[in-house]
């Protein structure tokens, strides 16, 4: 499209639109420095700051989905036809997710079996007690 | 829908609707729904997670974190071969083209090779996706005090009965003549029959007497479920993250035990992490199928369209790699 040459029409941009074997290599290299990156904050953080540990690693695996479809999957060099295929998708699984989340809190608070969370698991879980439900120890545990 | 010109003849020029080949444009279309599949799986799988009272951490469960980083690397090298495919195809250099596939399908190869290997391990460990063959219990409950005296009964009764038929040969043995030759029979089941007896004084020694006990405590019982599986919490961990101590379970020094055991969310964890792996697992597999249907074709620049969007595919499989790779060892 921004091309001057890929006047074509379809099935005939077959050279029109890739990247080159250095330009694969270096993505390749990215993805498995990003890999360790996952790797090693999950050895060296945690077991001190999990929610830290969670968003770094999710950032990581977004970065590097990126790559992949940019890259390999040649999005980066298709014409706005993707935008149609892949914004639609990434929009409901998003919406799905987010959909998800009271359950989340719900769970943890009701159901579970019957069994209450430890404390440990709920400050591991980032918790926080609202202020009308009963609690036997403040979190923190200072008496 | 009028005419200004009067004409009457209307001339319509058809057009794709999307500047692709079909294939592609399919592909594409199954890759949406795939996405969708798997956000779902995901989903759940962080709704459960979250929402659970207890979630046991990858040590506990026998899932090492260095496994499945270099599972990761090798879906990513295998990423990188099957775009080289696409891109040798495109410069109609065929032989080139089916070198990488072939690269491709070994690569992938490996990642199923791994994750058997993974799942055997779960597997001799007592980690099931379902009963009847999970040895996992959630709650240090009756239940278990019962599974494991049947397991223990189980056990003991077969020593029994070898010994029983030990003890019979040795008095039929007694019964004829005493020659030399029978007398070493003799020793040498008295041998057996002493081992046998060895075995399972051993065995009750080592479960100890809390497993007989009707009215045995719930903490006694965890205590036992410890002696057979150990877990480690996080807050034995040291900095590093590893375990400080490496302890030798029950069923580990002695596999023919395989006593039940208790890990709270234990049951909830092997659910989504078979069900998750297996399914990324079965797409995989079909790849590989894609990939050996592709070695039987000449992969120029006219079948550069099949490559891309098999690759596209396998690219979509690396992809979800990458977020169950953390999620499920990682978190």
């Amino acid at each position: 499209m921004t091309e001057p040459h890929d006047t074509h029409g379809a099935g005939e941009h077959a050279h029109a639109g890739h990247g080159t074997t250095k330009q694969y290599l270096a993505v390749c290299a990215a993805l498995m420095i990003l890999t360790f990156v996952s790797f090693f904050t999950f050895r060296l953080l945690h077991n001190t700051q999990v929610q830290m540990t969670w968003a770094v690693m999710m950032a990581v695996s977004c970065v590097k989905a990126l790559l992949v479809m940019l890259f390999f999957m040649h999005l980066k060099w298709e014409a706005s036809w993707k935008y149609v295929l892949t914004i639609p998708a990434t929009i409901m699984a998003i919406f799905l997710m987010i959909a998800l989340i009271p359950d989340i809190k719900w769970r943890f608070e009701t159901i579970a079996g019957g069994r209450t969370p430890s404390e440990e698991r709920k400050v591991h879980m980032g918790y926080e007690h609202e202020p009308g439900t009963p609690a036997e120890t403040e979190q923190g545990g200072g008496h | 829908m009028t005419d200004p010109h009067g004409h009457g003849q209307i001339k319509l020029q058809y057009q794709p609707a999307l500047p692709i080949p079909n294939g592609k444009l399919f592909l594409w279309l199954f890759l949406s729904t795939e996405i969708m599949f798997f956000a779902a799986l995901i989903g759940v799988y962080i709704v459960i997670r979250f929402g659970a009272p207890d979630w046991p951490g990858p040590s506990k469960m026998h899932l090492v974190e260095l496994i499945g980083a270099a599972n990761t690397l090798v879906l990513i090298l295998s990423s990188v071969t099957v775009v080289l495919a696409l891109d040798a195809a495109q410069k109609d250099n065929a032989s080139l083209a089916r070198l990488w596939i072939a690269a491709t399908f070994l690569l992938g190869g490996l990642f199923l090779g791994i994750k058997v290997f993974e799942y055997k391990s779960k597997f001799s460990h007592g980690i099931y996706p379902a009963l009847p063959h999970s040895r996992m219990y959630e709650k240090p409950d009756v239940y278990f005090a019962s599974a494991v005296r049947e397991r223990l009964r189980v056990l003991y009764a077969r020593i029994d009965a070898d010994r029983a038929e030990i003890a019979s040969k040795k008095t039929n043995l007694l019964a004829g003549p005493q020659t030399e030759d029978v007398q070493r029979q003799i020793k040498d089941l008295d041998d057996r029959d002493k081992v046998l007896a060895d075995k399972k004084a051993e065995y009750e020694q080592a479960v100890g007497p809390v497993a007989g006990d009707a009215n045995a405590s719930a903490h006694a019982l965890m205590e036992l479920s410890k002696r057979i599986y150990p877990v480690h919490d996080e807050h034995e961990k040291n900095a590093e993250g590893e375990a400080e101590h490496e302890s030798i379970g029950l069923n580990d020094k002695y596999p023919e035990l395989k006593l039940p055991f208790v890990v709270t969310g234990g049951n909830m964890w092997a659910t989504t992490y078979f069900t998750m792996t297996g399914f990324h697992a079965l797409h995989v597999l079909a790849g590989l199928v894609a990939f050996v249907l592709l070695l039987f074709k000449r992969l120029d620049r006219t079948r550069a369209g099949i490559v891309e969007n098999v690759g596209l595919y396998w690219h979509f499989v690396d992809l979800v790699w990458i977020f169950l790779f953390p999620l499920l060892y990682l978190f």
